[in-house]
Formats: C-alpha cells, sequence, structure tokens
C-alpha cells in the first residue's frame, strides 16, 4: 500500500458521483467517523479502492488534545476502519473537541504550553499503541488564542512531533488563516516547520466575516491560500495535497477547476 | 496529575462559554472568544439544516437568526436533536412553518423521542401530527396523509 501521491479531494457522500468520475485521481481522504465498522464501507470507497485510490481515514473526534486520555473506542474504531480500508496512514487533529461532558462541535485550540504538549504526546502515544498504521497531525486553524502561550507555534508543532514520531498533515488554508487573524507572517512558519515530515497537505475555501478570516471549507479556495500552497511547494514539496469542501458544493466544473488550480500551484498532474 | 486537572478544568470552562453561555474564561481577547461562538453556531446550524432540510428551507433567509437566536447558550444534543427540539419550540409558539412541520409530522410517526434520550424507530404503527400535518407510519415506512396548513 502506497501513500498519498498527488492531488485528492475529500469524499464526502454528496460528491462521490463527482469523485468517482476524476479519471487521474489517486488518493482520496474520508470523516474516519462517518465510516460504519459493523458493515461493508459505504461502496463508493470500496470502488475507489478497487481502483487503487488510496484512502486515508480522516479523525475529527479523538480529541488528541483533550486533557482526559483519549476514549479507547474511538481509537478502536479508527484503527479498525483504517484496516477495513487498507489505509496507509491515518490523520487527526492537534486540537481538543470536548470538555466537562460537553461537545464544542468543532476543533478547539490549545494553550501551547508545555502542560500541553505533554497532554498530546500522551494521547498520541496511547492511539499509535492501538494503529496498524502511522498517524499524521494536523494543526487546527484558531480564531482565538489562550492567554498563557509558553511556546510559539512552530516550537509546539515541532515538539510534539519530535516526541511522537508523527507525520505532519500540513492545513495550508489553516496556516493562512491563522496568519491573518494574528497578524504574522504565514512564510516566516513555513520556513520553521519540519517540511520533510509532512504526509500530504490539505487545501480548502475560507471567508472574511466580521474581521476574521473563517475557515469555512463551504467557499472556493481564495487567491492567497493557493499562492502559500505555491511558496510551500516551492521550499520543499510534500508528496501529495488533497482539497476539502464539506458543504454549498458548487458545480462540477468549479469543482474540477478548484482541483486543477491545487496541481498547478504544486506542479502535479491534474486528475480532471 | 494536579497540572492536568487544572488544564482539565480550563478546558471545560472554554466550552462551557463557547457553547453553553458559561461567563468568559479569564485572559481571553474578548473579539476573537465572540467570533468563535458565533462561527461555532453557524457551523451548527448547517448541521441541523442537513438533519432538517425541510424545516431550514421553510424558514427560508430567517433559518441562520432563528436558529442561533434558538441554539445560543444550548450545548447540542446532535443535528437530529437539535432540529426536533427547536421545530416542536417553533410549534409550540405557532411559528413552525408548513414544511417544517411535515417535516416534524414525518418524524414523530417513524421515531420515539422524548426530549431527553436518543430518538428511538418505533416498532408498532404510529400517527405524527404537527400544525395540521399528519403523517402515518406502517411496519417503518412513513407517508404524510395531510399537509400542514
Amino acid at each position: 500500500m502506497t501513500g498519498p501521491h498527488g492531488v485528492g479531494i475529500g469524499w464526502r457522500p454528496e460528491i462521490a458521483g463527482f469523485v468517482a468520475e476524476l479519471p487521474g485521481l489517486r488518493f482520496v481522504e474520508v470523516v474516519a467517523e462517518t465510516v460504519p465498522i459493523a458493515g461493508p464501507p459505504p461502496a463508493g470507497l470500496v470502488e475507489l479502492r478497487e481502483r487503487g485510490v488510496t484512502v486515508v481515514p480522516h479523525g475529527v473526534r479523538l480529541s488528541l488534545g483533550g486533557a482526559e486520555p483519549v476514549e479507547p473506542a474511538r481509537v478502536a474504531h479508527l484503527a479498525t476502519v483504517a484496516e477495513l480500508l487498507a489505509a496507509p496512514l491515518v490523520s487527526e487533529h492537534i486540537a481538543f473537541v470536548r470538555a466537562g461532558g460537553l461537545e464544542a462541535g468543532h476543533l478547539l485550540p490549545l494553550p501551547r504550553t508545555r502542560e500541553a504538549v505533554d497532554v498530546v504526546c500522551a494521547n498520541v502515544a496511547r492511539t499509535q499503541a492501538e494503529l496498524p498504521v502511522p498517524i499524521a497531525l494536523e494543526p487546527i486553524a484558531a480564531l482565538f488564542d489562550w492567554p498563557d502561550d509558553e511556546l510559539d507555534e512552530a516550537a509546539f508543532l515541532g515538539e510534539i512531533l519530535e516526541r511522537t514520531g508523527a507525520l505532519l498533515l500540513l492545513d495550508i488554508a489553516n496556516v493562512h488563516a491563522n496568519a491573518r487573524n494574528r497578524g504574522t507572517d504565514p512564510l516566516a512558519l513555513l520556513d520553521r516547520l519540519p517540511l520533510d515530515r509532512v504526509a500530504y497537505l490539505h487545501v480548502a475555501g475560507g471567508a472574511e466575516h466580521g474581521g476574521f478570516y473563517h475557515d469555512t471549507h463551504t467557499d472556493p479556495v481564495n487567491r492567497e491560500v493557493l499562492e502559500l500552497l505555491g511558496e510551500l511547494c516551492a521550499r520543499h514539496r510534500p508528496p501529495a495535497a488533497l482539497l476539502e469542501r464539506d458543504g454549498h458544493y458548487p458545480p462540477a466544473a468549479e469543482l474540477r477547476t478548484e482541483l486543477d488550480a491545487v496541481a498547478d500551484a504544486c506542479g502535479f498532474p491534474v486528475v480532471t | 496529575m494536579s497540572a492536568a486537572r487544572s488544564l482539565a478544568a480550563r478546558q471545560a470552562e472554554l466550552v462551557l462559554a463557547l457553547v453553553a453561555g458559561g461567563p468568559p474564561p479569564p485572559g481571553f481577547a474578548p473579539g476573537p472568544l465572540a467570533a468563535a461562538r458565533a462561527a461555532l453556531l453557524r457551523k451548527r446550524a448547517g448541521e441541523v439544516a442537513r438533519h432538517w432540510p425541510l424545516l431550514a428551507a421553510g424558514l427560508g433567509g430567517r433559518w441562520p437568526t432563528v436558529f442561533v437566536e434558538w441554539a445560543a447558550g444550548r450545548p447540542t444534543a446532535g443535528g437530529l436533536r437539535d432540529g426536533w427540539d427547536l421545530a416542536r419550540t417553533l410549534r409550540a409558539r405557532d411559528a413552525l412553518p408548513p414544511l417544517g412541520a411535515e417535516e416534524l409530522a414525518v418524524r414523530e410517526a417513524g421515531l420515539r423521542y422524548d426530549g431527553q434520550q436518543p430518538p428511538r424507530r418505533r416498532r408498532l404503527p404510529a400517527v405524527g401530527r404537527a400544525s395540521g400535518a399528519v403523517a402515518l407510519q406502517l411496519a417503518g415506512r412513513v407517508r404524510l396523509l395531510r399537509p400542514a396548513r
């Protein structure tokens, strides 16, 4: 089983027909929690697997950054999905999604403290112990920061990657979003990240709203994100880049144009 | 251990502030926190609309506002139950649009939901009613017998 290569797209039931007809596609991602483990995986995914397309399970609910230990049942589910889909790796986020019995409904940022690094590393280790394949960790887009950050983003991520041995799933739209909302330089962050550890990239659309850039996944990919993608690939091109779209699906022609723009920015062959 | 407990408490405080109307935790910049709270509500509105497409369509352009007003300070019970609770609240206020009433009637006929526990499939034939709409469920198949007023 090979790792992700070239341009991929997030497989969602709503666009399964569109994805099935992409002639050059070799890589998709599926939200791990949406894959049932009792029955067979969704037919669309099975067909892609039979075509030799790599399917990467992407977890969104593990809460690796939660102060409580990661729930064994959630880890077991992710591991089973990886086996069902013969995935070469899985991915999850450096974030927490619940606390004190309440679901946040989204990925929330951690304080960039040594304490939080310890919490994440412990949960990643618990997860790795059960997984049949490597895990790639994705830094999130955050609209706010904690008041007591001790480390900057690069040091925080670098420490977690080094201690866990995990791969990096770098979301270039998140890099843009955080730089835009914090008023920092996205290129300065790229220059300090271990780009040789990137398993694949995420690219997604967003929108300006109320003075913030929101990583919505329901809007088109904007020009700055594509430019940043080009800058990144000029430094060190990762093996693959995946377009994420999670709603307000545009007509097929527009989605093909976005996939081509991602391929163009990275210098990958078009898949459309 | 005590450090981990304190992070747990602070994470709980933050989630409470973001989704359940809790006070903003000390030290956080209020503007970005408010933006995050609003973004969570918008995302949740989209998720509930996926479970309740007719309810959302029936409210049209008012959907985001109606949902956010209802949901602010109320933690989610998942898209299905959030939409169900909102539809019942609107019905009680006589503010449920006909499309939403028909969707609610169909759901009430197919599933038993007490507002506390997750909805469960009904085993026996049942009739669901909402604002004049009537739906009938027989052997797991639900049909709308009468449209809403």
